[in-house]
Order: C-alpha cells, then structure tokens, then sequence
C-alpha cells in the first residue's frame, strides 16, 4: 500500500545518484519535491486556535501525492549573472535567485546558474506543479550549496518566490500552513492516518490560474466554522479517525464552493454516498476532487473509480492502494 | 506536541467547560459560568473593532450571570458597566457584582404589573441610560450575533474530545448557546440534533406568557438570538422537576450545578438512555452556590412543595406546543422549523 507518511525517499534516493556525481567532478545541484491533490482543508484560522483571537491568517492542509513530482537541476555557473529558465517558468526562476542570495557569501557560491526541470505533474488542475517544481529548484541550489535546509525554511523561500505556496515542503509531519505567510500554525501529526483516496478531474480541459485568483474573504461565521474544523482534524489525525477527516474535508469542500465552485460535484456526493465514502477533499485552487475511504474499502474504491471514469471524468489518483492498482489516465503535458 | 499553559486572565480560566462523562453515551458540559463564553467574546470584538473606547461605559440588561460575567471581563479591561437589573435582584448576586465595581440599576417593583413586565422596563431604562453617557456600548445578548458565535469555542472543544456529536440538549434563554453551539457542530457533523429545554409559561416555543419559578430559562419577550430552526425536540421542565434532578445529578455524579443543568439532565438522562447508540451531550450553564439555600436545601424544597410529585420517569408528549400543562414534564417534535411555521398549525 503506497504510504502517505513515506515522502521523502526519492529525494534520498537522487541524492545519493549525486554524491557519486560530484566525487566524479560533476558540480551539480540536485533537488526533488512530491505533488499533491489538493487539500484536506483550507481556509482562515485564527492564530492561537480561539475564535476570540483577532489576528487571522489564510492557511491549508495539503494531501500529499508522493508518486509525482519535479526534478530540479542546477547547474551553476561563476560568470554568468542571474539564472536561466525557461520563460514559463518564471516562479521558478525567482525561487533559485532568492536560495541564491540565501546563500551568497558562502565559499564555492555559485553567481547564477541554469535550472532544469522534469516534472509528472499535471499543470493548472490545482496537484501543485508550481510549489513541486519551486521547492525542488530551491531544494537543488541548497544541494549545490551543501546547505541543510529545514522545511520550514524552504517553506519561508517558496512563498517568497511564489507569494503562496501549498506545504509539500513539509514533508515529514502534517501541518496547517499559512501559505501566503510561510508559517506553520500548528503540526497535527507524523502522518495521516491510512486511507484511499480516489481522484479525479471535475472539469477535465479547463486550467486555473493560481496567480489570477483572488483570495478567499472569510466573514467571522466561517472563521469560525474553520476553528471546529480544525479541533476536528486535530482528532482526527491523533486517533486515526478517517471518518472524522472525510468529514471536515466535505465541510472545507463545500465552504469553498462560493470561491471556486467544482462542476459535478453533486454527483460525485452521491457516488461517495452510494459506495460508502468517508468524505470529498478538492483543490481549492484547482479543479481536481478526490473521493476519502476507509483504507479498507479497496472494492468499494475500485468500484467507485469505474462510475466516476462512467462520468467521462479523469481518474488523477488513487492513494493508498498499491502501486499495481494506481493509474494516471492524465496526459502529463 | 503542545505544553501545558497558564491563561490569560481569570476570564479565560471560566470560559470553557469541563466535559465529564455520566453515562455509558452521555457527557455533561460542565460550565462555571457559561455566559462568560459570549461576555468575554463580545467585549474583547468590541474592543477589538473599536466600539469600546477608553472612556466607554458598558451597559446592559441583566439579573443573571450574564451580568456577572460581564463585570468580571470589565475589571480586566478597566472599563465602567451598569446593569439595569429587576428589583428582585438575588442579593448575593448583587453583592458580587457591586464587588467587581459594577453599578446595578434596579428598575421599580411597579414596572412588573405592566404587559411584558420587568424585562420591558428594563429595556427603556437601558434606552435611558445610552442617552445620559458620551460613549456606551451594549453588548445586547438577546440580538447580538456574536453570542451565538462566541459559541464556536465550545463546539470546538466538544469535536476534539469527543469526536462525532450526534445530540446536543441545554437550556434555552437568550438562545445563543443552544443555537451557536449546534449551529457549529453542524458544520462538522450535519445530522447533528438539538433538544432544547424550556419551562411551562415561557413564550419561547409556544406557551403563552405566565407566571415562571424557574430562572436561568424561559422568556417573556422572543430573543432574536433563538433560532427555532435549530431545534428537533422541546421539553418543558417543572421547577419542581428541576430541583430535584439538579439534587439527582449531584447525587449521582458529584456535579455541584444549578436549576437550568438539572433540568436538562432530567431530559438528557432520558434521551440517552433511550437512544443508546446517540453520543449525547448535555449542557450544564452554572454552578451550585447560589442555590444552597434553595435547591439544595430539604427544608425549603418541602415548605415550597417541590419534593412532590416525585420525578417523573419520562416526559408526557404533547401534540399541541401553545397549551402549558400543570406543572410536570412534558416533549413536543418541533422538527427544526420556524416558530410561525410551528404556531400557525397549533392555532386553527
Ligand atoms: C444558568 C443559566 N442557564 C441557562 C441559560 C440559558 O442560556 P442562553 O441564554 O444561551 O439560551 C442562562 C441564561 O442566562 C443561565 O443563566
């Protein structure tokens, strides 16, 4: 059963592909970051967990999608000035200046440098390609650098560079990131707990712009709306409690209805209905839903996937059911 | 993961309760003080947004602990607060309250004899007393959407703990803690149900207005704060009914509460028992001291006739909300619609 809690891997897998490298001369930077498909919740919380607290900041919990990603290199370079991309990849490109003056002044600093990226993560349908391919492009320069960074501190960097980022970064605990701040609010746990998730496109063809959305206005009813969620997932996660989590992800899916309204997503209420689901989590910048079981309603998951692929919709995921049985029908343009 | 901290201020320590189990399904939400949850709310928002300036004067309408909370959340902002109050005042209450440096305003004994009684007097006073101050704020209990809201906070700790709350049951009054507090259970768990508990003689869900010795629930003026549609069930609860099940859930469970927390863990008892597989919590506003020599007093339970008739096992149902019965226990189905939508079928 693919695991949620095991993000890191491939990562250490490159980065040991890169040590051989650079014993043989070649210096290069090395980074790799997971995609996600969307959240579990999203929304504005108060800081201190009370709804009494005036402060307030926009914030997430992102569900991790280990099984894609973006692979950065950089290759650094002492004359030239300033890093090259290409033009698309512009937050990219902001991302590696930024690590780059993070750690200017050190010995063997690069100037500038080139990034490229390999990416299996669809664009536009909110599975995170941006923050993957920013935080892997931050996690390579710091690779170069032979800098240890702290999730948190390449959290900090990747809303830097992209003004607000999705916490795949944090990929050793499960957290509320305010992702327009780049800070941890609260850290709920090692892991989620085991569960599937099947996931599809509602609104396959259409992309959305990230950039161009404006942000969510809670009123103080949703605010605190979003303090009992969170106490929610808070047990959740501690106890393991997968239908508890499907349901705060329905809450935060349908709140978010008002912003970013997912097409079909009736239907898909009455499929989870019908196969004894758990809960419907949606990118809340995207168009991508996944439908939450128990993480032994394997058959009920599988059956659930053909009616939802029945409603002509793109299957984008299917966690927590073994690699064998995961299929991507995305064509990862 | 997270330490262990001391609060704020003697306010926060009040403000949520502790939740205690009484049944194999039952927990009680035991409250020092439960109005300290909108009291403290609201000053802090008013502060907060600016409505409370420093030289604004706090003023509301209260004989109960509305108004206690009000002056213990007023000492710590070093704010004035008059409370324009019954002549009947409790005089323990009132002493607490001059001992915070709260002003109480007791309309006259007369004003009672007039249709809507006290609580109409007390609002022209109140409407008196904005006009005499520069600056005033009223926090406005029965309207002020932020009593319901404040509520949140105790719907929060209720998830966290328990997890999936499948009925709540409490008091109704001003109606913001029943009303908040399902209203944000609901937002995790929608089939959530809500049973309100009222007196005979209070106009809240049908009765007409009449003669109530019952305090802490029950109104005489409909409070914008209730919302009907909240409700699956209503019971109405004797006063006689009350004391002695305030006296049984401190037999039973070492609870120290008062009138409002006895009567519903009267019904709260019931309904657990006979819905077994609901998680049910029971809300239980206020602690016993003021009552020592009242309910928790066989003399005076007996010269007042509250030892009989003994505690009824169940409530009597009624089909019709708009008729009080004599005293005693009784339920009606109010399925969550609007009070007219209620009345209209009751009166032909
Ligand atoms: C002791 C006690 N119980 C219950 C209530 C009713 O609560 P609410 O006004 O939120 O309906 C009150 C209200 O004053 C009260 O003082």
């Amino acid at each position: 059963m693919a695991d949620l809690g095991f993000k890191g891997n491939t990562v250490r897998r490159l980065r040991e592909v890169h040590v051989v490298a650079a014993e043989l001369g070649v210096a290069q930077g090395v980074g790799w970051a997971p995609a996600h498909h969307g959240e579990l919740l999203q929304g504005t919380f108060a800081d201190d967990g009370t709804t009494s607290e005036r402060r307030t900041y926009r914030a997430l919990v992102t569900l991790p999608l280990p099984h894609l990603g973006s692979r950065a290199v950089f290759h650094p370079s002492q004359d030239h000035w300033g890093v090259i991309g290409t033009p698309e990849l512009a937050k990219v490109r902001r991302a590696a200046v930024r690590a780059l003056r993070e750690f200017g002044g050190r010995p063997g600093t690069a100037k500038g440098g080139q990034i490229e990226i390999t990416s299996d993560v669809p664009r536009g349908i909110g599975m995170g390609s941006s923050t993957s391919d920013v935080t892997a492009t931050i996690r390579a320069v710091a690779d170069y650098h032979g800098v240890f960074l702290t999730p948190e501190e390449v959290g900090r960097l990747a809303v830097a560079a992209e003004c607000a980022s999705d916490s795949i970064m944090i990929d050793d605990r499960v957290v509320l990131f305010a992702h327009r701040d780049g800070r941890v609010l609260e850290t709920f746990g090692p892991a989620l707990p085991p569960m599937i998730v099947l996931g599809c496109d509602t609104d396959p063809g259409r992309e959305v712009d990230t950039l161009a959305m404006r942000p969510a206005e809670h009123d103080d009813h949703e605010v605190a709306v979003f303090g009992v969620l969170r106490a929610a997932l808070r047990r959740a996660i501690a106890l393991g409690d997968v239908g508890l989590l499907g349901r705060v992800a329905t809450a935060s899916t349908v709140l978010n209805e008002r912003y970013l309204p997912k097409p079909r997503l009736a239907e898909l209420h009455a499929l989870l209905r019908k196969h004894g689901g758990c809960g419907i989590q949606v990118a809340h910048s995207g168009t991508v839903a996944g439908l939450i079981f128990p993480p032994d309603a394997r058959d009920a998951a599988l059956r659930c996937r053909d009616a939802v692929r029945a409603m002509g919709l793109p299957i984008t995921c299917l966690i927590g059911l073994d690699e064998t049985t995961t299929e991507r029908e995305m064509v990862t343009a | 993961m997270t330490v262990r901290s001391a609060f704020e201020e003697a306010t926060d320590a009040y403000r949520l309760p502790r939740l205690v189990r009484l049944g194999p399904n039952l927990y009680g939400a035991a409250f020092t003080l439960m109005k300290m949850v909108p009291a403290r709310h609201i000053i802090r928002k008013a502060l907060a947004d600016g409505q409370i300036g420093p030289d604004t004067v706090i003023i509301e309408t209260t004989s109960g602990t509305f108004g206690l909370a009000l002056a213990m959340q007023a000492v710590h902002i070093g704010r004035r607060l008059v409370l324009v109050s019954d002549p009947v005042i409790d005089e323990r209450l009132y002493r607490r309250l001059t001992a915070l440096g709260a002003v109480v305003d007791r309309v006259p004994a007369e004003a009672g004899l007039v249709p809507g009684g006290f609580q109409r007097a007390r609002l022209d006073r109140l409407d008196e007393l904005r006009g005499e101050h520069e600056s005033t704020f009223c926090p406005e209990q029965y309207t002020n959407p932020e009593n319901p809201r404040s509520y949140a906070s105790v719907a929060e700790l209720m998830v966290e703990a328990l997890g999936q709350v499948d009925c709540v049951i409490g008091p109704v009054g001003s109606g913001g803690s029943m009303s908040g507090t399902t209203r944000y259970l609901r937002s995790v768990t929608p089939e959530c149900r809500a049973v309100g508990v009222d007196t005979q003689h209070s106009i809240l869900f049908g009765h007409p207005d009449g003669k109530r010795e019952l305090r802490g629930l029950g109104m005489s003026l409909m409070p914008a704060n209730l919302d009907h549609t909240t409700f699956d069930d209503v019971h109405w609860v004797s006063a006689a009914a009350a004391y002695q099940s305030t006296r049984a859930l401190y037999a039973q469970h070492a609870l120290f509460m008062g009138p409002t927390s006895g009567a519903s863990f009267r019904v709260a008892d019931w309904y657990a028992r006979t819905n077994p597989d609901q998680l049910t919590v029971v809300m239980l506003p206020d602690e016993g001291y003021r009552y020592t020599d009242t309910v928790y007093n066989d003399e005076w339970l007996a010269a007042q006739g509250h030892l009989t008739p003994s505690l009824p096992p169940e409530p009597d149902v009624v089909t019709d909300p708009t008729v009080p019965a004599d005293g005693g226990w009784q339920t009606y189905h109010w399925g969550r619609r609007e009070h007219p939508d209620v009345i209209a079928l009751a009166v032909p």
